[in-house]
């Protein structure tokens, strides 16, 4: 029955619940439709920033994933790489990472992550082309960055460094893997075809080489302005490094005329080319010629002293004690610290000549008892062997000594440690923070890598004979009497290569070279098939005695020339190619 | 056949039925309302308070064991673990940067729970929130709800099931109050056994000259650890001994109280829990640094007839649960533990400081109890309005309802870790004694971390009919409903739904129901939000029917029903707003490494590619289609209630196959995955009495089988390779076919790359005949026979006695041994850690026969491989939970002026029974151990 009462009772509770209803529903803007701090790519290359500050900081990103991903010497297992070659093994017995890189216990499913960086390198490759299709509509106005010399813009460097960072990624795939897919200028996206073929080992050394020499007017050149603010960057010398140093791998054995795979394209030339020997040279003479880099005198400093005239490009590390804690002789208790992960190998010791500059084999002065008397200076640089000074005390290696005390802790294996890349602590008592950097490309480097392409080009000739004299001298090793630096006049093509190899061992040791340069020479299946020794030192009454023992057993195969394509990339890319030996 | 059958069914109930049945259910709860159980057609199971209240723990997941068919849990830790890590990053330049899409912290971190394969939504007096801390006492019922009919009103949220719990609701009549007591004992179980230090040592040698490596220790050392003269230099320590302790206690507290009259009924709770965990605490250390776990939980409920028509609910709900643990962590911790050896070093030196080597620096006990503790404490409020209004004047059958939830929710870190310094005692031949310091000592921090926010907010308005037209019967309605949560720094995500429902039946014996719904979720691509899901049930009740009314005395009920429905599953697999191309600044902890400018090293700022290259992704959907029988025999005392289901699942988030790396991004989530999910599920519950004594036994089984039906796998070079039209979840590696016994076997083997295998390898099956054992040769190792759990629960009750047991198991199940730690051992960098017993049966020329485990090494890539040598059946069945209890009676009670006593003592994990025997089967070694609980409480009713 319908009265005033319940028509007032009737409307009230439809009233209320369309009130709340209308409340509830009502979608009050109170907060943005989409998170406001992930902005979009119209935002990071803004045509209106003159400072282009977020295109600058992309850049910055592109130097921080630039190789190495986590900058560090050991960046394998806790190792460096060069404890994969015949230089050095690892200290831990246990199986890890870098023993299975010397002993091939990889497979294109199985990867050695840190080592095998196809993935990272892409996405490298994929911001530095994002950088360069956009850069051009950001208006960045050089009046507010540091005086430039004429005919350089900011623009254009910053255009011309990411132009390297993407040749570096590709000259890092290059060397792992042969030829690689080029991705050109394209940027892809969902739904794009992604299966495309691997280009040409040929085509890939053109394109980085054509890269660099399109860039070099770009570029700032060494010194750069305010180093203080300028000094990580990308220079003219760092690209005709690279450029050279990709011509002297294109033009080596492995790749040029000694193919492990016959004709194969992917995996080098498919014929023997001594013209490449001659461009080689030139690229590396070219650096040479212009005088703005030369050799440091003391060695110990290379990796010491920040900016230094022989550094040509390096990675921005720090002012830290990270070498040392790693690679430090154990046994001085952990205050001071020091897990000893690499041990050089006696190969390796056995390789640095007298302080006459002749070989051990060959010199009458080498005494087997007491072998690291009077030996090329070099020696105490880039090892650490018994009696040695370290720390102010002397460095203890024989068995039960403070330093390889046996037991189950990780120390030494060979006897030696590795000195190289740390401060000056002979005299100190502790470790404390170097600066330090990751070098990548230095001038010493660049010399070798002339004199080795000339010799290969042409035999011996007075360059190199002067190159390797300044090398040695450099070194402290002594001149002799007839001015030689114990380098012999008469040398045919063979000898002179292998003097320059061995020299290229000494001077670039544990810096990723002597890695790459066994593989490149293709002697890695003679050097990594047999044992490599360490030196058992046993002390009694106060009498040294030096054994030499077997104390690894690295394997090469034919196959690990080059890495497995990721067993992923060659399933999902019908286009893909393996590399042989791993399918 | 029949006839027989028959026969012994009533042999089994041969006496008269007087008979008292546990619970009969007129109604049930489902989700947002209550419906007639008549009329039900869907997927369900109820378990009752008195079903809750058996089983001793800190929330209700335990009591949820073999108990529902079609709900599978797993346990993976003994403990709960404390969030208390920042739900930030700190920027040198900003300060706070926040970490955007993070999601809850949940508050189970000891169960791996699974409604027909998914994880179910958690739904709390209709209000969508994931709360497993609530004790059971203060549960009135908990019903899983698992066909697509039950669950449409979810919208997108409706393809994982529904976890129902209702707590208490006010009920007219005397004021009644309840205080409940109990404490219990918590004991660990099967805690691995550690190998005493000689014998440690002695396989220690074994393992290394197998490598052909030197020993580590030489005869006299061996027994120098087994005599224990030199305690310091050559000690033998279980750590787990000197770790754990023996019991820990478990209190739970809790009173309720209501009543109330025609206008206002109420209904509060009250409850307080106190769980310690097992690890030894020092007297010197005078705050708290064991495991723990303190609740408080407040529930008021309040229920006014405003007037005959108008209804007005209220409910508050307060929660606050503050955890602790050692300041280390227990997962750092039992890492720790599991790690040392017993002769790695004494727990002291001989001056007293805490020992270390250089490779274990940190004391394992020095951890335990002098690392500080770290907290986590939560603060939960929850508010309920509830309006109901009946319009029957109006319309008569009409009624409208109104609900709005408010709940905030806060979550904070507080640790305050620290470490004592630790020292490694070194005595030279000369006999000189010196310390070297390992660990330094760290002060303790005091850091307090904002871990989690939110803010809650449920709206929904429904409009009701029901009516009948003779025979016809008619129910409808049309839900709307809006919920909003905010966490942390995110935008907030609104899920929208309008569900429309009829439901139709004649007579009681035809039944008809259907659903559509309508659902959007904010977070999507604008265009793409919004999504049509429906479901539709047809039943028939054939004892209703006429011709078979009184026909058959034995055949009390008989339902056939069905149900099917399209589902959705989205909301919580969005992703956050990733359908755009983005780009983050990034300071070097988030997104790229920080670079730094020039000689000077001043840094740099960055900015980077957001991780995901962008995609339009939405929710995944099902189809399901359940089909049931009900039924019950004999006056009701034998119940079947059978469910057979096939969901197809569709539409499922993964990435695609060609996902190819050199694009130099990572490819996001699509929607492209297809399973199917069949099962059956049955419940058999018999009870009866003779005279006064009436006992009862209920048993549930369930088989679940899955499919992967495509998941845009890559063609596989092998078809051994191909995993699609496998179950979802299997294991793939290399078969094995035993160990190499001889040099001969071991030389025509074929091997792993770049490894020789000798004997006492194991010898993996070369599938493609290459001589190499690689990729090529993995194929599926796990067993793909449809899982199988079950569970049965017997009991009585006798003139105030009560006493019920559960035994819960699960078959066709499989264990993966794939803790190097336990089943290698001697695994670390520079230094040997832990080994246990399993490793005593390893392969040596001697034990060649009977060797179960290859032989011995220190890390070996070839025999730790995944292959099927690791596997081992996971089938167990345990006797889960006892109760014992005694109701006094009246006339002891009247004197005391109380209206009730209620003694009780029960039982949980009482005894298990595994087919393999190295661990428990569900909680591996390493986590915090499984336990049994024995607890003991008294129930006072006023």
């Amino acid at each position: 029955m319908r009265t005033k009462e319940n028509i007032k009772r009737y409307t009230v509770f439809p009233v209320i619940a369309i009130g709340l209803i209308t409340a509830m529903l009502s979608c009050k803007k109170d907060y943005e439709a989409e998170p406001l701090e992930n902005v979009t790519i119209e935002y990071v290359f803004d045509p209106n920033d003159s400072l282009g500050t977020n295109a600058g900081n992309f850049l910055n990103s592109m130097y921080a994933d630039m190789f190495p991903k986590s900058v560090s010497r050991n960046r394998i297992g806790g190792n460096l790489l060069d404890a994969a070659s015949d230089d050095a093994i690892p200290s831990n017995i246990e199986e890890n990472d870098i023993s299975k890189l010397s002993k091939g216990q990889y497979s294109a499913y199985e990867r050695i992550e840190s080592e095998m960086i196809w993935g990272d390198c892409y996405k490298n490759i994929r911001a530095a082309t994002i950088f360069i299709n956009n850069i051009d509509v950001v208006p960045v106005n050089d009046s507010k960055f540091d005086p430039l010399p004429a005919g350089l813009t900011v623009k254009r460097a910053w255009k011309a460094e990411a132009r390297f960072l993407r040749a570096l990624a590709y000259f890092e795939l290059l060397k792992r893997y042969g030829g690689v897919t080029l991705m050109g200028e394209r940027v892809l996206q969902l739904g794009e075809e992604v299966e495309l073929p691997r280009n040409t080992y040929e085509a890939c050394v053109d394109y980085i080489v054509g890269e660099m020499d399109a860039i070099q007017d770009s570029l700032l050149a060494y010194p750069v302005p305010s180093p203080s603010r300028n000094s990580h960057r990308v220079t003219k010398g760092a690209a005709m490094a690279l450029k050279a140093r990709v011509l002297l791998y294109a033009a080596s054995p492995l790749f040029n005329g000694e193919n492990i795979d016959g004709a194969n394209p992917l995996t080098g030339y498919t014929s023997f080319n001594a013209e490449r020997w001659a461009r080689a040279a030139e690229a590396a003479k070219d650096i040479i010629d212009l005088q703005t880099y030369s050799l440091v005198n003391n060695v110990k400093e290379i990796f010491t002293r920040q900016y230094n005239e022989e550094i040509i490009f390096f990675k921005q590390w720090g002012n830290n004690k990270d070498i040392e804690n790693a690679n430090g002789p154990f046994g001085f208790g952990t205050q001071i610290g020091g897990e000893g992960r690499i041990s050089p190998t006696q190969e390796f010791v056995d390789a640095f000549p007298m302080n006459t500059g002749e070989p051990i084999d060959l010199s009458g002065d080498y005494d087997p008892n007491n072998p690291y008397t009077d030996r090329d200076p070099r020696l105490a640089i880039n090892v650490l062997y018994n009696g040695a000074k370290w720390l102010s005390e002397s460095l203890q290696t024989f068995e039960g000594g403070r330093n390889k005390p046996g037991g189950t802790e990780m120390q030494t294996v060979t006897s030696y440690y590795m000195r190289k890349f740390m401060g000056d602590f002979e005299e100190a008592t502790q470790y404390s923070e170097v600066q330090r950097d990751y070098v990548m490309f230095r001038y010493t480097e660049v010399v070798l890598n002339y004199i080795e392409a000339l010799n290969e080009y042409s035999g011996p000739s007075q360059p190199i004979y002067d190159q390797l004299k300044a090398l040695r001298m450099r070194a402290g090793i002594l001149p002799g009497d007839d001015g030689n630096y114990g380098i012999p006049t008469t040398l045919s093509k063979e000898q002179m290569r292998a003097l320059i190899r061995n020299e290229r061992r000494l001077e670039l040791a544990f810096e990723e070279h002597r890695y790459w340069d066994i593989r490149r020479w293709k002697i890695a299946e003679e050097l990594m098939n047999v044992p490599l020794h360490g030196m058992q030192i046993i002390q009694s009454a106060g009498v040294l005695t030096y054994n030499p023992t077997e104390v690894f057993e690295p394997r090469f195969v034919l196959g690990m020339y080059f890495y497995p394509i990721p067993d992923s990339e060659v399933l999902k890319n019908t286009a893909m190619k393996q590399n042989p030996g791993w399918d | 056949m029949k006839r027989y059958l028959i026969a012994l069914l009533l042999w089994g109930i041969s006496l008269p039925l007087t008979w008292a049945k546990e619970s009969e259910q007129d109604s049930l709860d489902v989700l947002y309302e209550r419906v007639p159980a008549k009329t039900f057609l869907g997927a369900q199971t109820t378990l009752t308070n008195k079903q809750l209240t058996t089983t001793p723990s800190t929330g209700y997941l335990p009591a949820l064991t073999g108990r529902l068919p079609g709900f599978y849990t797993q346990q993976n830790r003994g403990f709960r673990l404390t969030n208390t890590a920042a739900n930030y990053n700190v920027d040198s330049f900003v300060g706070n940067r926040p970490i955007a899409g993070q999601g809850v912290p949940s508050e189970n971190t000891e169960y791996d729970i699974a409604l027909r394969r998914q994880a179910p939504i958690v739904v709390i007096d209709g209000i969508q929130r994931d709360i497993f801390s609530i004790d059971p006492e203060n549960i009135e019922s908990i019903t899983v709800l698992k066909d697509a009919l039950s669950t449409i009103a979810l919208g997108q949220r409706s393809s994982r099931g529904i976890l129902l719990i209702t707590t208490k609701k006010p009920v007219a009549g005397k004021t009644h109050i309840s205080f409940t007591a109990q404490a219990g004992l918590q004991e660990p179980q099967s805690l691995p056994t550690p190998l005493p230090a000689y014998q440690y040592a002695y396989l220690l040698n074994e393992a290394l000259t197998n490598i052909g490596n030197q020993p580590a220790y030489l005869e006299e050392q061996f027994d120098l650890f087994r005599s224990g003269m030199d305690p310091y230099g050559y000690p033998d320590i279980n750590w787990y001994d000197e770790v754990l302790k023996h019991t820990a206690p478990l209190m739970r507290y809790n009173l309720s109280a209501d009543g109330g009259g025609k206008t206002a009924q109420y209904a509060i709770a009250l409850n307080y829990t106190d769980q310690r965990g097992l690890f030894k605490e020092s007297p010197a250390v005078n705050y708290n640094t064991n495991s723990s776990l303190k609740r408080y939980i407040l529930n008021t409920n309040v229920n006014i007839n405003i007037t005959e028509r108008f209804t007005l609910g209220m409910q508050i709900m307060g929660r606050i649960q503050d955890g602790n643990e050692p300041g280390v962590g227990t997962q750092t911790l039992l890492e720790a533990l599991k790690k040392t050896p017993n002769g790695a070093y004494p727990i002291r030196n001989a001056n007293g400081s805490w020992a270390s080597t250089s490779y274990f620096k940190d004391n394992v006990l020095a951890m335990t109890t002098n690392s500080g503790y770290r907290q986590d404490n939560m603060k939960d409020v929850m508010a309920n309005i509830d309006l109901r209004y009946d319009l029957g004047d109006w319309i008569k059958g009409l009624s409208v309802k109104a609900t709005t939830n408010i709940a905030v929710q806060s979550l904070t870190g507080i640790v305050r870790e620290r470490k004592e310094p630790t020292f490694r005692m070194a005595v030279s031949p000369t006999g000189d004694t010196s310390y070297n310091v390992q660990a330094t000592a760290i002060a303790q921090s005091n850091d307090f971390n904002t871990v989690f926010n939110a803010r809650y907010w449920f709206g929904q308005v429904s409009i009701n009919y029901d009516n009948s037209l003779g025979k016809h019967n008619f129910h409808g309605s049309v839900l709307g409903d809006q919920r909003r949560t905010l966490f942390n720094y995110d935008l907030p995500a609104v899920t929208t739904n309008l569900t429309g429902k009829l439901t139709y039946d004649y007579d009681g014996r035809y039944l008809v129901q259907g659903a559509v719904n309508t659902s959007g979720f904010n977070r999507y691509r604008p265009g793409y939000q919004y999504g049509i899901f429906y479901a539709f049930g047809l039943g028939w009740d054939l004892t209703e029917e006429a011709f078979m009314k009184g026909k058959l005395s034995w055949l009390d009920k008989l339902k056939l029903r069905g149900t099917f429905g399209k589902t959705g599953n989205g909301v919580d697999n969005s992703g956050y707003y990733d359908y755009r191309s983005t780009f983050t600044a990034t300071d070097g902890r988030i997104g790229s490494g920080v670079y730094s400018a020039g000689t000077e090293r001043s840094e740099l700022r960055g900015y980077w590619e957001n991780a995901y290259l962008p995609n339009v992704r939405t929710w995944e959907s099902a189809y399901k289609l359940n089909v049931g029988i009900d039924a019950s025999f004999f006056g009701n005392k034998l119940e079947l209630v059978t469910d057979v289901y096939q969901d197809r699942y569709f539409d499922l988030l993964q990435t695609r196959g060609k996902s190819i790396e050199m694009i130099g991004i990572n490819y996001p989530f699509e929607n492209i995955g297809k399973t199917t999910m069949k099962g059956a599920e049955f419940t058999l519950s018999y009870t009866n009495s003779l005279g006064k004594f009436t006992y009862f036994a209920s048993g549930n089984l369930t088989l679940e089988q899955s499919k992967v039906t495509f998941f845009d796998e890559p063609q596989q070079r092998y078809p051994w390779q191909q995993l699609t039209g496998l179950p979802v979840g299997v294991r793939t590696g290399y078969l094995a076919d035993g160990l190499f016994q001889t040099m001969e076997e071991a030389a025509n083997g074929a091997s792993t790359i770049g490894y020789e295998v000798q004997p006492g390898d194991i010898r993996y099956r070369d599938l493609n005949g290459d001589g190499v054992i690689n990729q090529f040769d993995r194929t599926l190792i796990s067993s793909t026979k449809p899982l199988l759990y079950y569970g049965l629960t017997l009991g009585f009750h006798v003139k105030g006695i009560e006493c019920s047991a559960l035994i819960q198991g699960v078959e066709n199940r499989e264990i993966y041994l794939g803790d190097q730690a336990i089943h290698g051992g001697f695994l670390g960098f520079g230094g040997y850690e832990q080994a246990y017993e399993p490793i005593l049966n390893r392969w040596t020329p001697e034990t060649a026969a009977t060797a179960t485990y290859p032989r011995l090494t220190i890390g070996n890539s070839h025999n730790y491989a995944e292959s099927s040598f690791w596997i081992r059946s996971g089938n167990y069945f345990r006797l889960k939970n006892v109760q014992v209890a005694y109701n006094f009676p009246m006339q002891l009670t009247e004197k005391l002026k109380l209206s009730g006593l209620r003694v009780f003592a029960n039982a949980l994990n009482v005894l298990t029974s595994a087919a393999y025997k190295g661990q428990d089967p569900e909680v591996p070694i390493g986590a915090y151990p499984l336990q049994r609980v024995i607890n003991v409480g008294v129930n006072v009713n006023l």
